[in-house]
């Protein structure tokens, strides 16, 4: 997990190069030969930047076996080699350490060195090939179809702070939560940090449909380590100019191609210097066709809408003329007729429109910073939810549904908005590949982050689209409308930045626990605070743009500055390394270190950024009093769970089924410490989260008698001082009785000992999980609910 | 069983009360009550399981060791102990209200340190001490159990309001052992059904006194 130090780290200084930097001194943005000139240095000052971080290992903690591989590097639009440094060890990747360095003009060096891990001591080779490795990340995902591409396999150190942890599915036949045990982590760590290697799969067939997944695998013992589940879901030719006919675009201007055949395709080889990784296991069949140049294909089903799991580049057209303007009208085995080549139109446009922000506006070499092609999949119902859009990482590409309205009533039409492209590119800004993306699952704040960043980014291609002539390197002060959906779900909405909780469903302000929310709902927050930073917020109570965490509202700095300072947090501050560690807070301070490398410190986009994020009850604006904080971490002080879970279990408390108990909750800054329990939380909006339960009573002490199933249950806590501030948690009940005589205590541990390590089901009832094995984990959990339950005097 | 545990509890208590009262019958005023400032404890008789004073004990604080019949071979062992409201069960180093003597083998044969171990405990409603201590999984031989298994401690609590001549009954309501025999995996599963069930016993308690 990237540690974001304020301020940073260190500032270090290179003896041959001028003095350092003030802290505070702004960076104006350059003109593009001045950069052009900054960037003939790149090369060299990353070089530099190597160097110096080697010198200074013994501050760091480091040994003489540490090392840094240069993962990335660019020059931003200040002028400053920003460059992303992972730690090695022998060589080898250190899993999850990273140091992001700028070099800035005057020379000078700024390194976070928060991610960097120190004290690893490892002897021998490990025991294990990668070849092994891959067998125990494929048994353990087990999948139904074959694979089209060899698990990627790196060896790596990994240290034991990252060590994953329980995972639960829904049972699609009882409706039931139960172990994910291809996700689940029970091993165990004696040492800080061990060899091991990561595997990851792409999964993309009829019988598995399409995943994107990461193991890390210990390469003594092959026990899996950690797993995360990546998938982002929302959902020699002739350059040519078409003419596109789109539903939601109107009649647009296209880069095509003419290929060999004479005719032509939805294929720009304008945009997109290196192939996709993706396409280019694609045979080129003759036609000119290549993995290089952003395009759009179409799915195919049969007349009745079923897949046929076939999927096609649009082509073939003698007149470059594409689509109908109409609606895709589910003329279900014509998708790459006139009526599906609307959607093409939308897509392949709103992609252009995205591909030219980034270029234009930030100089970034499309979106990943390398010129990496990105397509489109248009008419999709097997790679995604018809009515939602999904970014793979592993393909670099986006999948578009194709809707299901009319036959559905309430459903959408084909996700090819602008709004909706831009949005799932922009994912391919912020998690561009395998060794940098952002874990977008419920359970982590990252998520909401990423999905925030993404809606706010659609806003902003939104209002680039409506450019004025020429004006191709600033972001517009108008044209966004905060909105998100509203082309596809047909004049209404799906999210609204400025107030999120006007969908009913999502948040307006940070609380803890958020991270349980999807993704798309717990960005209320991130997309809030960029609202107001842009456009700033009221100070009249009951507007639809007031705050109770600013009540004095702020003034905003528009949406190019907004736009600046919010792409230089996600590209040079916020690069994820995997572990989904990154939170509101951490974009807090990332988002002020951009504004004061853009602007200066204490500059009025310094303020404004510290104000925006207060208004979503993330820090203080400049002045402000502490909020009262209602917590239900940390509290484990440090025990098997906390230690080995990582961030998984930050929050969560194990109890007994059944019985009567008192939740742990930390209330701060307030005379009055007393809450208000409830169950339930914003999380389980109308049940949303199937995998978590809400039962129980509440009793007029405030306790609570569990009910009597063993489930995830959600439960929350409200500051009576502060009816504002509240926090949703989750607990795992267990079953304690394993002896079954209707009296959990310490006598029912024998029940585990009894089956240690026994897998053939000879007492189901001896797992508190009631699984038909028991190990370490049921002795974790029982000692964690026997603590939480009956603490000692 | 447990009602009969309960009506042995019930004896404890109301037997000192009687005594109380037929004393005051006998007086006009009552003695002024007397803060207690230590505990004392003296062992039970015999040989079988049994809570003895260890020699680490204060006079504020009587860390009790759990001893069993010597040449009786167990692989863990937990039990629930009631004391009287007035009478405060301790904690140890590890934050638990049960500590390991080394007989028992927590750990696997890595020796994890970080590695869960079956050693738990905690006071229930009622003022009911719970506590159990397992070997690591079915591999570990079983172990004699003539040794200190694991110790628990009362503590002198001010707050309790106990007084000098107090006498707290503590009685053990629950008690098991898991036996040496618990079959082998290659057992057919009706055999090893039948032999993995605690076994119970009875541990007997001393006299605690307050002074």
């Amino acid at each position: 997990m990237p540690r974001l130090l304020s301020p940073l780290a260190c500032v270090l200084a290179l003896g041959s190069l001028p003095a350092l930097a003030k802290p505070g001194t702004s960076h104006p943005t350059l003109a593009p030969a001045q950069r052009t000139r900054f960037q003939t240095l790149q090369a060299t000052r990353v070089s530099q930047v190597r160097t110096q971080m080697l010198a200074d290992r013994s501050r760091l903690g480091l040994g003489s076996r540490d090392g840094f591989a240069v993962q990335s590097a660019f020059t931003n639009t200040q002028g400053e080699a920003v460059v992303r440094l992972r730690q090695t060890y022998d060589g080898y990747r250190v899993w999850g350490a990273q140091s992001i360095a700028h070099v800035l003009p005057d020379g000078s060096i700024r390194a976070e060195e928060g991610g960097l891990q120190s004290g690893i001591s490892l002897e021998g080779a490990p025991r294990l090939s990668g070849q092994d490795a891959s067998k125990v990340a494929l048994k353990a995902l087990a999948p139904k179809g074959k694979l089209d591409q060899a698990p990627q396999v790196e060896q790596v150190v990994f240290p034991a702070r990252f060590l994953g942890g329980l995972a639960t599915k829904l049972d699609p036949s009882t409706g039931r939560p139960v172990l994910d045990r291809a996700l689940t982590v029970y091993a165990k760590l004696a040492e800080p940090f061990v060899w091991a290697y990561e595997v990851r799969v792409h999964l993309q067939n009829d019988l598995d449909g399409a995943r994107d997944l990461v193991y890390v695998v210990d390469a003594k013992t092959g026990n899996i380590l950690r797993a995360n589940d990546i998938s982002q879901r929302l959902t020699g030719v002739t350059p040519a100019t078409g003419t596109g006919n789109g539903y939601f675009r109107g009649t647009v201007s296209l880069n095509t191609s003419q290929m060999a055949d004479g005719t032509y395709a939805l294929y720009d080889t304008t945009r997109g210097t290196l192939p996709n990784p993706n396409l280019q296991y694609y045979t080129p069949d003759g036609s000119g066709w290549s993995a290089t140049g952003m395009q759009v294909w179409w799915e195919e089903h049969d007349g009745s809408g079923n897949p046929t799991w076939n999927s096609y580049l649009f082509q073939s057209n003698p007149t470059n003329t594409w689509g109908d303007g109409q609606p895709w009208g589910q003329l279900w085995g014509q998708e790459g007729e006139i009526n599906g080549q609307t959607s093409g139109v939308d897509a392949m446009s709103a992609m252009a429109t995205t591909w030219d922000f980034y270029t234009k506006v930030f100089g970034r070499n499309g979106l990943d910073g390398l010129g990496t092609t990105p397509f489109a999949q248009v008419l999709s119902t097997t790679y995604t939810n018809p009515d939602a859009a999904w970014w793979s990482v592993g393909s670099f590409g986006v999948y578009l549904g194709a809707g299901t309205y009319p036959a559905n009533p309430t459903g959408h039409l084909s996700m090819t908005d602008l709004d909706v492209v831009a949005h799932e590119l922009t994912h391919g800004v912020t998690s561009p590949n395998w060794s940098q993306f952002w874990v977008n699952s419920p359970g982590y704040e990252e998520a909401g982050i990423d999905e925030g960043t993404s809606d706010f980014f659609a806003q902003m291609v939104k209002a680039y689209a409506n450019r004025p002539s020429g004006a191709d390197t600033t972001v517009p002060a108008t044209g966004a409308d905060w909105e998100i959906g509203a082309g596809v779900n047909r004049g209404t909405p799906i999210r609204w930045m400025d107030k999120p909780s006007k969908d009913g469903r999502s948040m307006d302000g940070w609380f803890d626990g958020i991270q349980y929310m999807d993704g798309h709902y717990s960005a209320g927050p991130m997309n809030r605070a960029l609202y107001f930073l842009s456009q700033g917020a009221s100070s009249t109570q009951g507007d639809d743009h007031y705050s109770p965490y600013l009540p004095m509202g702020m003034t905003g700095i528009g949406n190019d500055e907004a736009a600046r300072i919010w792409f230089k947090a996600v590209t040079e501050y916020l690069i994820p390394d995997g572990s989904g560690g990154i939170t509101f807070a951490q974009a807090r301070e990332a988002a002020i270190a951009s504004a004061q490398d853009l602007y200066g410190t204490g500059s009025t986009e310094d303020i404004a950024v510290q104000s925006a994020f207060s208004a979503v009850n993330v820090g203080l604006a400049p002045g402000q009093a502490p909020r009262v904080s209602v917590r239900f971490a940390p509290w484990r002080n440090g025990d098997y769970i906390e230690t080995n879970h990582f961030s998984d279990y930050s929050n969560r408390q194990i109890f007994p089924k059944g019985q009567t108990v008192i939740p742990r909750i930390t209330v701060e800054n307030a005379s009055d410490t007393a809450v208000t329990w409830s169950i339930g939380g914003p999380s389980m909006y109308r049940g949303s989260d199937y995998s978590v339960e809400e039962g129980g009573v509440i009793n007029p002490d405030g306790s609570w008698t569990t009910p009597n199933e063993m489930a995830w249950h959600s439960i929350s806590a409200t500051s009576k001082a502060d009816p504002t501030q509240f926090a949703e948690g989750r607990v795992f009940l267990i079953d304690m009785d394993t002896d079954m005589d209707l009296e959990p205590d310490a006598v029912d541990m024998a029940g585990i000992a009894y089956s240690w390590y026994l897998s053939n089901a000879l007492n189901p009832a001896h797992s508190v999980l009631e699984a038909p094995w028991v190990d370490d984990g049921d002795v974790s959990f029982f000692v964690d609910a026997m603590r939480s339950t009956w603490p000692a005097n | 069983m447990r009602l009969r545990s309960y009506a042995s509890i019930a004896a404890g208590i109301l037997l000192p009360l009687t005594l109380a009262c037929s004393g005051s019958s006998s007086s006009s005023t009552t003695a002024p009550s007397k803060p207690a400032k230590t505990l004392t404890y003296t062992d039970p008789a015999g040989t079988g399981w049994r809570l003895v004073k260890d020699a680490s004990s204060t006079s504020t604080r009587i860390v009790l060791d759990l001893v069993g019949p010597s040449g009786t071979k167990t692989r863990g062992v937990g039990f629930n102990l009631q004391a009287e409201p007035k009478a405060k069960f301790g904690t140890f180093a590890n934050g638990l209200p049960i500590n390991d003597t080394g007989v028992y083998q927590l750990l696997s044969a890595a020796a994890d340190p970080n590695e869960p171990i079956a050693l738990v405990g905690g006071v229930k409603p009622g003022n009911v001490l719970s506590v159990g201590i397992y070997q690591k999984d079915r591999a570990q031989p079983a172990q004699d159990s003539g040794a200190p298994l694991c110790q628990i401690a009362v503590e002198l609590d001010p707050s309790k309001g106990l007084e000098s001549g107090d006498h707290l009954a503590l009685s053990v309501v629950k008690a098991k052992v898991i036996p040496e025999d618990i079959g082998s995996a290659s057992d057919d599963l009706y055999t090893l059904n039948q032999k993995m069930r605690m076994a119970d016993i009875t541990i007997a308690t001393g006299s605690l006194s307050a002074k």
